[in-house]
């Protein structure tokens, strides 16, 4: 257990770190993040012509209201420690690349539940927006990981449970 | 068996959030003040120079430092009718203590106050550790080179990156950890950890 906690904090420092790094951000995570508010925009679109994705901004036409996705608020440290997770346990690497796909997946949805929540949080309350913003929803992402995490583990032990089975039969 | 388990625990932090962070923002500067404590004991004693005094008034923490802004240039307060201060949102690092108590009370343990009490403690470190970082990150921003050049002051890169981390990871991420340590001696850690050694003997 203490190799695995070596190991998860190690990937979490380094992953973290490069994260950081200025062509990262320039390359990867800003691009991604721009992507977010289009998905944003796209999923609101139909219900709510206002919205309008501009970058990483997401506005509303008639109101004026926007909100900016910043680093925090674009999942990926929270995808950076279900990573960490998922490459400190052992397994095989095709358990970890599901595991990481499927993980980023659910990571992100909640995520643009999260961007479409505060874009009409803040239209509405600005105080609860605040709250949501900075500390109900960093935690509720946290959550996802855990649960994506702990779903992973089960799946895991089910499959390691059928094959010792399967290895009995034919014994 | 341990479906029913999984799924109890998870819907019960869930519920006893909302719970959790009216206690905490209820409790106000309590839940915080031994961090900010000692974050401004810290403070001083290590920047002696730069910090001139640190305090809190409810759930902000001030920063009062010995240099003054005149037209833009960083100058020595003595030389100015101001003071350059920062106000540091303390929740904004403690917004963890909330999400850490509904994961514990959530489970099924024994001696829950003593976890709890070890576990706030863990939190409150870190938290002393992240409002440093914070103050860092605003003194490196705004008062710039009488701060950089100090030995003590460790590379602007190290600032950065200990700001993000107390900021973006820490908060949400310690409580889990804690909480998943101190689920030692139990059925679910120690079918996890029966888990790691059956899949490392397979590998």
């Amino acid at each position: 257990m203490y190799k695995f906690l070596f190991i998860f904090i190690a990937a979490l420092s380094v992953l973290f770190t490069v994260e950081l790094l200025i062509p990262v951000q320039t390359y990867v995570i800003q691009p991604f993040t721009t992507g977010l508010a289009t998905v944003s925009a796209a999923i609101i679109t139909p219900f709510d012509e206002n919205v309008i994705s501009s970058g990483r901004i997401l506005r509303d036409a008639v109101g004026g209201f926007a909100v900016s996705i910043e680093s925090g608020c674009n999942g990926v440290e929270a995808t950076i420690v279900l990573l960490a997770g998922v490459l400190a346990f052992p397994a095989a690497l095709r358990q970890k690349l599901i595991a990481i796909g499927l993980g980023f997946v659910a990571i992100q949805a909640l995520n643009i539940v999260r961007i479409i929540s505060l874009f009409y949080l803040g239209q509405w309350n600005y105080t609860i927006f605040e709250w949501f913003h900075l500390y109900l929803w960093p935690v509720l992402i946290m959550l996802d990981v855990l649960i994506v995490f702990a779903l992973y583990l089960r799946w895991l032990a089910t499959r390691d449970e059928s094959s010792v089975e399967q290895a009995s039969g034919h014994a | 068996m341990r479906d029913i388990a999984f799924r109890q625990q998870f819907l019960t932090t869930l519920l006893l959030m909302p719970l959790t962070f009216l206690l905490w923002y209820a409790a106000g500067p309590a839940l915080t003040y031994p961090a900010t404590m000692v974050a401004g004991v810290a403070l001083e004693a290590w920047l002696p120079s730069v910090v001139a005094e640190v305090f809190t008034e409810g759930t902000e923490l001030y920063v009062v430092t010995h240099f003054a802004d005149v037209n833009g240039n960083i100058v020595a307060a003595t030389q100015a009718d101001h003071e350059i201060a920062f106000k540091l949102n303390t929740r904004l690092v403690s917004y963890g203590v909330p999400f850490y108590a509904a994961l514990l009370w959530s489970s099924r343990v024994d001696s829950l106050v003593g976890r709890f009490s070890l576990g706030l403690f863990v939190l409150w470190s870190l938290m002393a550790l992240g409002l440093i970082a914070m103050v860092a990150k605003d003194l490196m921003l705004v008062i710039g080179d009488p701060f950089l050049s100090l030995n003590s002051v460790p590379p602007t890169p190290a600032i950065g990156l200990a700001y993000q981390t107390s900021v973006l990871l820490i908060p949400s991420l310690a409580p889990v950890v804690v909480w998943l340590f101190q689920l030692r001696d139990t059925p679910l850690w120690r079918q996890v950890a029966d888990q790691l050694e059956s899949s490392r003997s397979s590998e």
